[in-house]
């Protein structure tokens, strides 16, 4: 009896934990909604060059700090997002996407030293001592670095299917905890056991669905 | 040398792959669809000003502007405040009474695509057309309707 009631309670609890995420995403996207509204930001031939320039120095920050562990970045294509709306969505994409490998590509090829001095000359302490934690370990620790506080089952399945964790990491809200997107892919550089193909390909997949998602289905923040 | 080789692989596979993402999935907005016939530069509207009143549906935002027709050339005033279109050839035809003309303006400095399309009826005129902006990233487009009638010819540069 005692165990039935658990479980009655388990799922209406789960139920519950669904419906406030599910209120909260329908506020949030209302407030998005009202505050672009509010901006009634029309393209026009008098503005058009200036939204134009915004656009690209924008897309500049959001790669340079997307790719750096730690540093918000997401948040400006959200509102490049919110602004814009789904005609902007292939762009935030691959942005995202060549953030990530810059990241990788970082993380992968320039020597440890240099990286953890970089981040500490950008006053990005925090980088700078995730770059330096990881630096004395393997490979595979470098990766299971990445599943913090996980057991070693899960760290050894991580391993095994590294992309399919790689992915997933990316992809985990409150990622921001472990360095965010860039401070994930530098490590997987680092770690020296993925291979820039198959790093790549995940990426693309990786990062995908809230792009696809406005592009295809129309979704507006 | 390897390194920086799997570097610039990485650069190009990652850029390579961008550009192609992007052209494939930038659905691309074509320029207003001018009705096919006879058209033939005659110059028939040489030497006529309008002035025209309308508006952008999509924004709502109002459009008032003098279009100048002279050595079969055609210009928009208004247009020329946001890129140097200058002086676009325009063509005609008539159908019972009705002079149809079309433009198509491109400014050199963006890449903007004006195409106009009007119907001259004694002294009014009736146009249609879309003002398209395609960048690298996206193409936007703004559709023009407008009315208006002929006016005292105004002074335009070039």
């Amino acid at each position: 009896m005692a165990i039935a009631s658990s479980k009655s309670l388990t799922l209406l609890g789960v139920i519950l934990r669904v419906c406030v995420v599910i209120g909260v995403i329908a506020l949030a996207t209302w407030g998005v909604h009202l505050i672009r509204d509010t901006l009634d930001l029309q393209i026009r031939p008098d503005n058009e060059q200036q939204v134009h320039k915004a656009i690209m120095v924008g897309i500049v920050a959001y790669v340079g700090l997307l790719a750096m562990p730690f540093v918000p970045g997401a948040e400006i294509g959200i509102a490049l997002l919110a602004a814009f709306g789904a005609a902007i969505a292939p762009l935030i994409y691959v942005c995202t996407v060549a953030a990530m490998m810059l990241a990788f590509t970082i993380g992968r090829f320039m020597p440890i030293s240099t990286i953890e001095r970089l981040f500490r000359v950008l006053r990005l302490v925090r980088a700078a001592e995730l770059v330096g934690r990881a630096a004395p370990l393997s490979g595979n620790e470098r990766l299971s670095m990445l599943l913090d506080r996980q057991s070693k089952r899960t760290v050894s399945i991580a391993v095994r299917y590294r992309y399919v964790a790689m992915a997933l990491a990316v992809n985990m809200p409150g990622n921001s905890i472990i360095g965010g997107g860039g401070g994930i892919m530098i490590v997987a550089g680092m770690s020296g056991v993925f291979t820039p193909l198959a790093t790549f390909l995940t990426v693309m997949i990786a990062v995908s669905p809230v792009p696809l998602a406005v592009l295809f289905l129309s979704l507006t923040f | 040398m390897t390194q920086i080789l799997q570097v610039a692989a990485i650069a190009a596979a990652t850029l390579g792959t961008g550009a192609a993402t992007l052209s494939v999935m930038n659905e691309d907005v074509p320029d207003f669809a001018v009705p096919e016939g006879d058209w033939a530069t005659t110059g028939a509207l040489d030497g006529r000003t309008f002035q025209i009143y309308g508006e952008d549906p999509g924004s709502g935002a109002v459009l008032e502007d003098d279009i100048v027709f002279r050595n079969g050339t055609f210009q928009s005033t208004d247009c020329e405040n946001y890129c140097n279109f200058g002086w676009s050839d325009y063509q005609t035809k008539t159908i019972d009474g009705v002079i149809h003309f079309t433009s198509t303006a491109i400014c050199p400095d963006a890449p903007h695509t004006v195409v106009w399309y009007g119907r001259v009826t004694g002294d009014e005129v009736v146009i249609d057309g879309t003002w398209t902006t395609r960048r690298w990233y996206w193409t936007n487009q703004i559709e023009v309707h407008a009315t208006g009638s002929v006016a005292p010819s105004v002074d335009v540069a070039g």
